[in-house]
């Protein structure tokens, strides 16, 4: 076999290629985390260092900590969750936030604040969002998952988020005092600010076995791209494929939405620069996604920070405002092709 | 080694699409399966490779597939569809490596047994040429002989296709019947969906004709692609002859519609 020595190395160079890609971003990851861990911000802006070495202990345990280390978390829940429902409706335009599952998430979270239930137990809220994010991929999934063209699954999305929407509309409308209503207006903008150890404590139990779960989908994934019945061929059902992206999503992502509210696009985005990075391999693409969305958020939540000195913009203001024109960029890409 | 269907039938519904079928085919045999239009070749096709649900029972050297674990099923059968979908523009040598997933354990990298049946799959349907080519930039016809490609390189003992060879042409055609063939002989069964009766005629040894979701009859090709069984389930009158030594038969004119 003297042709297939060339070849082989080929294959293992692309495989090495994603590898080296993870590497690449693992620096980011390092570099943008310790970003993150200097820098502050008051009411007069950007501050830098921990203001003093007496108060550093606490600035960073109580403060620097929690917010890096959620940015790192969420964003590589939202990263990785996109990669995989993209795989999943094998469609780029896939997202944990277009196809409903935040907003069902914070219409669950929503819900447990509307009935004064978050402060009585605090797991309330999470078991809220996973659920409402859970019911959210379960609809769509019914709507449009079978057939998963690219047309129907988008529309389907915007019809739960707007039902999502209109429900929590109807939850503020009936809010028991403006005060509360504000409280769920700003919960829902997503933001990083103001959590504690005890947040992450909270989410993380919900993320990590949503990413085992997506993580074990990654064969059904690479199935998925020959479609249904070639996947089922393969000896990977796709319908365990399907419910172990939805249910992995619907925790990590109802998890995320817990801590934060809704920070958009970030699933979005992140998949959809790497892909061609890995040769359009919907596993490959898993763990670069995790670590580029973890990159993103955590720059984005510094950005946030340097900004000048005024009220702090929220997390999901950011993400959306640079996340609708990418989307609106990829649909009018899409355009020509969109038709087949 | 033999693929034994009894009493397979297939209703979508109310809709009968396959009557009960009893076959047995062997290991080394290229079944062609034809028949007109919805006469249930695919339903049949399908319920071998256990993706629908069906009436009786397939068994595999006397084991019933539905009791094989679904991965140790993927390595006995290997299935192409029917106009198969593409959803990734990956290469076509990644694409072709998609057929050793259930070869592979959950995370393992690829191994010199799955290199190999990758690169011979590439080399039998002569699609090494453009294996780092990005499959969307193919034309349908060399996408066919790709997926064919992924087929292959599970390397199943059986493997079931349907119309391999629609979007191909003539010296394509010619080439991917004789790699079927050439698999079949090496110890594989191969059924395969056709409609082009001059190429079933030359290359398979053992032709099931299906109409009205019935198998109506089961043999070498003289036998049942004659003029009688042509015109009444094909509604086709053939030209039926020999050329160096081999039969040829041709659809010729059509009769009236039934």
């Amino acid at each position: 076999m003297t042709t297939a020595a060339p070849r082989s190395a080929s294959d293992t160079r692309e495989v090495r290629a994603a590898w080296r890609l993870s590497g690449a971003l693992g620096i980011l990851v390092i570099a943008a985390a310790g970003a993150s861990l200097v820098i502050g911000r008051t009411s007069g802006g950007p501050t830098f260092g921990f203001g003093g070495p007496d108060l550093a202990r606490i600035v960073l345990t109580e403060i620097r900590v929690p917010r890096t280390l959620l940015a790192l978390l969420v964003g590589g829940t939202l990263g990785l969750c996109g990669a995989a429902l993209q795989g999943l409706l094998r469609n780029p335009l896939a997202e944990p936030g277009l196809l409903g599952a935040s907003s069902g998430a914070a219409f669950g979270a929503v819900l447990v604040f509307y009935f004064g239930l978050a402060g009585a137990d605090s797991l309330m809220l999470p078991a809220g969002a996973v659920a409402g994010s859970l019911v959210a991929l379960a609809a769509l999934y019914g709507l449009a998952g079978r057939r998963g063209d690219f047309l129907t699954v988008v529309l389907a999305g915007i019809a739960i988020n707007a039902f999502a929407a209109a429900l929590t509309s109807l939850a503020l409308n009936f809010a028991p005092s403006p005060y509360a209503a504000l409280e769920i207006l700003f919960w829902m903008l997503g933001s990083l600010a103001d959590r504690s150890l005890a947040h992450v404590a909270l989410a993380l139990p919900l993320m990590v076995p949503g990413w085992l779960l997506v993580i074990a989908a990654a064969r059904g994934l690479d199935a998925l791209t020959l479609g249904e019945e070639t996947a089922a061929s393969l000896g990977l059902d796709p319908r365990r494929t399907q419910w172990l992206v939805i249910g992995g999503t619907a925790l990590a992502v109802g998890g995320a939405v817990a801590v934060t509210g809704v920070v958009g696009f970030v699933g979005l985005v992140v998949p959809h620069l790497l892909r061609g990075r890995v040769g359009q391999h919907p596993s490959r693409l898993l763990l670069p996604s995790f670590l580029g969305g973890a990159v993103l958020t955590s720059v984005a939540d510094v950005a946030i920070r340097l900004m000048p000195p005024g009220p702090e913009l929220k997390l999901g203001v950011v993400t959306a405002l640079l996340g609708a024109p990418f989307f609106l960029h990829l649909i009018v890409r899409a355009r020509p092709a969109g038709g087949a | 080694m033999t693929l034994v269907a009894r009493d397979v039938g297939v209703v979508y519904g109310t809709r009968v699409a396959l009557q009960p079928v009893n076959v047995a085919l062997e290991r080394g045999e290229l079944v062609a399966l034809v028949g007109p239009n919805g006469a249930g070749k695919t339903s049949l096709l399908k319920a071998l490779a256990g993706l629908l649900p069906y009436a009786g029972t397939v068994t595999w050297s006397g084991a019933a597939l539905d009791s094989l674990a679904s991965r140790a099923r993927a390595r006995l059968i290997a299935y192409l569809p029917q106009a198969a979908s593409l959803h990734w523009p990956m290469t076509t040598r990644d694409l072709v490596a998609l057929g050793r997933l259930p070869h592979r354990a959950f995370g393992a990298a690829p191994s010199e047994d799955d290199r190999a049946a990758t690169e011979w799959a590439l080399e039998q349907t002569e699609t090494t040429a453009f294996a780092q080519r990005s499959v969307d930039r193919l034309s349908s016809g060399e996408r066919a002989r790709v997926l064919l490609a992924r087929a292959l390189a599970v390397r199943a003992p059986v493997l079931l296709v349907d119309e391999p060879i629609a979007a191909l042409d003539p010296y394509h055609q010619l080439q991917v019947m004789a790699t079927l063939r050439a698999y079949a002989s090496d110890g594989a069964l191969v059924v395969a969906v056709l409609h082009d009766l001059p190429l079933v005629a030359r290359f398979c040894a053992r032709v099931l004709l299906l109409d009205a979701g019935a198998v109506v009859d089961d043999g070498n090709p003289e036998r049942v692609l004659n003029a009688r069984a042509l015109e009444r389930h094909y509604r086709v009158e053939p030209l039926v002859t020999t050329h160096e030594g081999e039969p040829l038969i041709l659809p010729w004119r059509r009769l009236t519609p039934r």
